[in-house]
């Protein structure tokens, strides 16, 4: 009982809403690229190992050329490029999309342990100095209202690129010509070939698009978060973007809705010291609440009618 | 893996008698798994050398660690093969047992990535009964141990095919949301929670003594010039092998393997076929589930003898998606392909100390591999290039029956894309 | 251009049109098959061109082609007398060809006026989509060829004839002359196949030249203004309409004679076998299908189902089978009532049926063929020890004596169902349901999409088990079909028996009934 105040009590501070919303965006980044993989009827769980990846990479380019911003451009790029991988074995060949993204996953994993062992002689890990972070950007004036100031204006700058991703990705899918063919291709790819859309040229690009915004991710985890790289260090953040995804029923929106949800939990699970219930099981929540949400409200119909579907022009 | 063109064996052409047809499809079933096997290892021989290493004895050290094979010249030449292979039959008991966990799901069209979970609920289980019981007599005590691992995974997984069945959610969500919630249980057990060992940090007590599995060597003895206690290799293998008599028993003999397998390929056949999808799944999901719980049941019965909180680390139930897909969700096929597994793993830390190149390169490995058997790239290759076949094939009249006279729709539809129903 | 030899002055007047359409020694193969073989084909500009032959013929595949679906092996294409490269559909697209699909391409999530304008869309600012221009241009083609619309619905929500429609305009609103239509009236009423003829005669008064594709041979006798028939990948010959008759056709189709009647004695019916009393049953969407339905059937009969598609024979046949739940109402097999007992319960009563989705429902296609001859009945004693263990033996002897008595074509037992040809497949469904000496027979499209052959191998096992006693419910949407197999004929519209008829009634009467009368507009 006294538990439950005392979280009800936390959910008064700034604090626990300006954590839970730079966590959240962490999450959101991935679940977007989910979002547009799957609407273009790839179905992606490969957001862990392109994050993974991105974090890697922007540790390593932070570390060379001592540029946040390169280094935040270098970690999407490798999102992409194991997207590209992803796009290849499951679009050109046909592959069962859940184990090749699996197979990404595993991958992504094997190759950054590899050779952030091989870079720093098997230390297996990298730090990266403050200065080269990704900075938190403090709104003049702004920042000052109470409560809502510290929330909203005193953030990581990919919170704020996250926010705007969210709000420009929502837009393209469902105002654009663009998200139009998109969504076409995901519900059913024979139509749109036949009204001379490219199918493939649309899902590599989806497909792609899941590994920048993955990689992005990445980097905010690994130099704008925490300022170092760790073997496995997403630890599932990934699949959770894939949960927030299908929670949010394949809408930037709702996707963003069910991140917060995860990121309050985190923020209430960092803000627990003084609490007294067991930290592990307070962290069972977040997935337990995923599973009664799944089970209880997102049907299967939600989804794009084509995703995980291998297309084959002049198959009906 | 069938293209129309087998649809073209004409009946007056001399029909291959039913041993070989059933040897020609053991080859061609070798075919794919051997090369995605090559198809990895090659992979990852550029990308040791790319990172200034030596593929060969990279590769030599993860045999021979993992295998007790070509232990020779400078750099392995005292490796001790024998304990190695203790150690990779170890693990290869595990991987077998979640690899039939991965695989029987598989059959019935589900993507069982809870083997984790679900093997930590076993071994949760286990280890609850082995140590409120201790002082049973062992010939009561080690049944109860293994039976409580087995329910426990059982549940957890039953869990996943009751959402599935009767909610639609997505068994790869829920298995992964179930995997993360069976580790922090375990971690809330052994930290502070009811099965902590007081004044030890992150351990349980240990189970009842007749709950361990027999070694396979005496302990005091010597054992291949060690000490018999190095030797950690228990009895579980046979009972993982036993169990691969029941897997296939169960998934090819019986009535409802029959009909696990038909809900894998449609559920609408199924439903026509008089066969509940509903209930087949939540079967199915039992079985896998009771299949990884049995194999947490042994790591604490025949390894640990206690709760480790070194779970957290144990990735055996990820491992078996590769095992199930290698072994082609079969029941040989997966012993096979746990052995590579289990020595992959082994292997590598004598090859990153003896080689320098890091044991996560097993890892990719196993990413390799798994691409590699969902793309499909040789059948794929033979689609693709047509100037390797026969440019037009015959245009002689094709026979009555067999002639594939449907093949506007048929023939290029060789996706199996059933999956949607 | 053309130097074909023909027979001249045949038609004088679009004898003088140029040619819209050539194509030269079009090869297609797939594995093992030839699909088309050195197919030549012209369409001359402002006609309708019919594309006649059996299923497997290669006319889709042919079309395909030309739509840039699929790419011929060898061959040439040439469009308004030019050599045209058809990579994609976008190419045909540019060149002026539109293709409406036998299953529509339409998205069922998207408006109309969204799936019409797909590919081309008109946008503002950039890449925003301009829903109102959209629908301003969607408004001035749908007037000017008299195919309203409104673009704002959902296009999952309209009647297949409606689609239709939607599908028509998306090719004239991408600017097509030549129009090619694939199966177009294989889903609708007789009333909609005459409005569509009513638009294609528009579309031809304005210019646009037509591909029609079908098996019809009345259809294509009306509409057309020439015919190329196709045969197993080969063109037979290409013949004016006028000088042609419904048997010639049949005859180049087929290569002999159709036996259009089958041959069998009159039935003798026996006891009510099957009795429906009162029977509703919903469909997906939970609306109702079935409405309030009572029929009796007798052993010894065949009681063929007539209607157009939709109007509740999937449903009722389902709920028959036990694989659908019955709302309300009754079912009794003999003096046994099944009613919601499911599959397996249903079939142990005497049900057999054979269902008129075969690879999705009626097979598994990756099993063996002894294991799909016992598929819906694997509990059965006969076949497994107390419904637990498969009695291996048992069903291999079953599976072989089925395959020699059925003549299913195949090297072995052991071959999976998905490597046999459509004909065959069927046959092991046909083999496995009548083989049980069933009671009850649902036999529901049982010669969709197979060969002649075969087609007349099923026809005469369902007369031989209707002699044994086996009393018969067909469903097909050939009227052809029905009228030749039935003692009696059922017509079904909107999930209810209208009027129970003599095989004698004539087409026209049943295509009034099928279509409530005719009293009503044109609904799917």
């Amino acid at each position: 009982m006294n538990a439950v105040l005392q979280i009800l009590g936390l959910f008064f501070t700034a604090g626990l809403w300006q954590l839970a919303l730079e966590l959240g965006a962490l999450l959101l980044l991935p679940a977007l690229g989910g979002t547009i993989s799957e609407r273009s009827g790839v179905v992606n769980i490969a957001m862990e190992g392109m994050m993974l990846t991105g974090a890697f990479t922007a540790v390593v380019t932070d570390l060379v050329w001592h540029n946040a911003l390169l280094a935040t451009l270098a970690a999407a790029i490798s999102g992409g490029l194991m997207a590209l991988i992803h796009a290849v074995v499951s679009i050109r060949f046909r592959a069962d999309q859940i184990i090749s993204g699996f197979a990404i996953n595993i991958f992504a994993f094997g190759l950054t342990t590899f050779l952030i062992d091989k870079m720093t002689n098997f230390q297996g890990a990298a730090h990266v100095p403050q200065a080269y972070t990704l900075p938190v950007i403090t709104v003049p004036v702004l920042s000052n209202i109470p409560f809502l100031g510290q929330v909203l204006f005193q953030q990581n700058i990919m919170v704020y690129v996250a926010l705007a991703l969210l709000v420009g990705m929502n837009i393209m899918l469902f105002r654009t010509r663009l998200g139009l063919r998109i969504r076409a291709v995901g519900e059913h790819p024979q139509a749109a070939d036949t009204a001379g859309i490219n199918v493939y040229t649309l899902r590599y690009g989806a497909v792609i698009a899941s590994g920048l915004l993955s990689g992005l991710g990445g980097a905010f985890l690994s130099i704008g978060i925490n300022n170092v790289f760790l073997p496995n260090m997403t630890d599932g953040a990934g699949y959770i973007a894939l949960a927030a995804m299908i929670f949010g029923k394949w809408k930037p929106f709702g996707a963003f809705v069910a991140c917060m949800i995860f990121g309050i939990g985190e923020a209430i699970y960092a803000n627990n010291s003084t609490i007294h219930i067991s930290q592990y099981l307070l962290n069972t929540l977040p997935y337990i609440l995923t599973i009664v949400v799944l089970a209880a409200f997102v049907g299967k119909s939600a989804a794009p009618a084509a995703d995980g579907l291998p297309y084959e022009p002049g198959v009906e | 893996m069938t293209t129309p063109a087998t649809s073209q064996r004409r009946p007056q052409a001399p029909i291959a008698p039913e041993i070989p047809e059933r040897i020609q499809r053991v080859g061609k079933a070798l075919v794919a798994p051997l090369a995605s096997v090559l198809f990895a290892f090659a992979v990852g021989a550029i990308i040791i050398l790319f990172s200034g290493g030596n593929p060969i004895e990279a590769y030599q050290g993860l045999f021979c660690g993992g295998l007790g094979v070509f232990c020779t010249g400078d750099t392995y030449g005292s490796v001790a093969a024998p304990y190695r292979i203790s150690e990779t039959l170890v693990f290869t008991t595990p991987l077998i047992l979640t690899g039939f966990s991965v695989a029987i799901a598989f059959r019935a069209g589900l993507f069982n990535i809870g083997g984790e979970g679900q093997l930590i609920m076993g071994a949760i289980s286990s280890a609850v009964v082995g140590i409120h019981f201790a002082t049973w007599p062992g010939w009561l005590l080690l049944p109860a141990t293994l039976l409580a691992g087995i329910l426990g995974g059982a549940v957890w997984g039953g869990i996943v095919g009751v959402l599935k069945a009767y909610t639609g959610a997505h068994e790869v969500v829920t298995t992964i949301m179930l995997n993360y919630v069976a580790i922090f249980f375990l971690q809330y057990l052994v930290t502070g929670g009811p099965l902590q060992l007081p004044g030890q940090t992150q351990v349980s007590p240990p189970i009842g003594v007749g709950a361990n599995l027999p070694k396979l060597f005496p302990q005091a003895a010597q054992v291949f010039g060690l000490p018999g206690s190095v030797y950690r290799v228990h009895t579980g293998i046979f009972i993982a092998l036993i169990c691969a008599g029941i897997f296939y028993f169960l998934l090819m003999r019986t009535t409802l393997g029959y009909e696990i397998r038909a809900v894998g390929q449609s559920q609408r056949a199924a439903r026509y076929a008089g066969v509940s999808a509903q209930r087949t799944i939540v079967k199915t999901m039992l079985i896998a589930g009771a299949f990884a719980g049995l194999a947490g049941a042994i790591q604490t019965t025949g390894i640990y003898h206690n709760l480790p909180i070194g779970y957290q680390n144990d990735t055996t139930g990820f491992d078996a998606i590769g095992v199930a897909l290698l072994g082609q969700n079969s029941a040989i096929g997966v012993i096979l392909s746990a052995i590579l597994f289990a020595a992959l793993h082994v292997g590598s830390s004598v090859m990153q100390s003896n080689a320098g190149v890091p044991a996560s390169l097993v890892a990719m490995l196993q990413g390799l591999i798994l691409f590699s058997i969902a793309a499909n790239f040789l059948r794929s290759m033979k689609l693709r290039l047509p100037a390797l076949r026969q440019a037009p094939v015959g245009t002689a009249p094709l026979p009555p029956g067999v002639a594939a006279i449907e093949t506007e729709m048929d023939s290029s539809a060789e996706l199996d894309t059933d999956v949607k129903a | 251009m053309s130097t074909e030899i023909r027979e001249k002055g045949a038609w004088p007047a679009s004898e003088q049109q140029p040619l819209a359409v050539e194509m030269r020694e079009i090869t297609k193969t797939w594995p093992g098959v030839v699909a088309d073989d050195r197919v030549h084909f012209d369409v001359r500009k402002g006609e309708i061109h019919a594309l006649i032959g059996e299923n497997g013929a290669g006319k889709s595949t042919l079309m395909n082609i030309l739509y840039g679906l699929l790419h011929a092996d060898s061959g040439t294409i040439s469009i308004n007398g030019q050599p045209a490269q058809i990579r994609g559909p976008r190419d045909a697209i540019a060149l002026g060809i539109g293709m409406v699909h036998q299953h529509f391409m339409l998205i069922p999530v998207l408006t109309v006026g969204e799936n019409i304008v797909l590919g081309r869309e008109p946008v503002t600012n950039g890449d925003f989509y301009d829903r109102s221009g959209a629908s301003q241009r969607i408004h001035d083609i749908s007037s000017r060829y008299g195919l309203s619309i409104d673009p704002n619905t959902r296009t999952g929500d309209l009647p297949v004839g409606l689609q239709q429609r939607v599908e028509i305009l998306k090719v004239l609103y991408r600017g097509a002359d030549i129009l090619i239509l694939d199966e177009p009236t294989g889903v609708l009423t007789p009333q909609e196949t005459q409005d569509l003829f009513v638009v294609l005669r528009e579309l031809v008064k304005q210019g646009k030249t037509i591909i029609f594709i079908s098996h019809k041979l009345r259809e294509v006798l009306e509409i057309s203004d020439r015919v190329t028939v196709l045969r197993r990948g080969k063109v037979i010959g290409t013949v004016p309409t006028k000088e042609t008759s419904e048997e010639q056709l049949a005859r180049m189709m087929v290569g002999r004679d159709v036996l259009l009647r089958v041959d069998k004695q009159p039935a003798k019916p026996g006891q009510v076998a099957l009795r429906v009393e009162h029977l509703n049953v919903k469909n997906e969407r939970d609306l109702p299908a079935v409405r309030d339905l009572s029929l009796e059937l007798r052993s010894g009969e065949i009681l063929g189902i007539a209607g157009v598609e939709g109007n509740g024979q999937s449903e009722l046949v389902e709920a028959l089978a036990g694989t659908r739940p019955v709302a309300s109402g009754h079912i009794w097999v003999g003096d046994k009532e099944i009613t919601n007992s499911g599959a397996r319960k249903t079939r142990k009563a005497g049900m057999g049926h054979i269902p008129e989705d075969r690879r999705g429902t009626g097979l598994v296609l990756n099993y063996s063929i002894a294991d799909n001859m016992i598929f819906g009945r694997q509990r059965d004693t006969a076949f497994s020890w107390r419904g637990f263990v498969l009695l291996l033996s048992s069903i291999f002897s079953w599976a072989k004596r089925l395959i020699a008595q059925y003549d299913v074509r195949t090297p072995s037992a052991e071959t999976p169902a998905r490597a046999l040809s459509g004909g065959n497949q069927q046959k092991v469904i046909v083999a496995r349901e009548l083989g049980s000496q069933p009671r009850v027979l649902l036999a529901s499209q049982p010669t969709r999409g197979v060969d002649i052959g075969a087609i007349e191998f099923i026809h005469r096992q369902l007369v031989a088990q209707r002699d044994t006693g086996a009393a018969i419910l067909l469903v097909s949407a050939e009227l052809e079909e029905i009228r030749s197999l039935s003692d009696r004929i059922a017509v079904l519209y909107e999930g209810q028996i209208v009027s129970m008829e003599s095989p004698e009634v004539s087409e026209e009467r049943l295509g009034l009934l099928m279509t409530g009368g005719g009293t009503r507009t044109a609904q799917g």
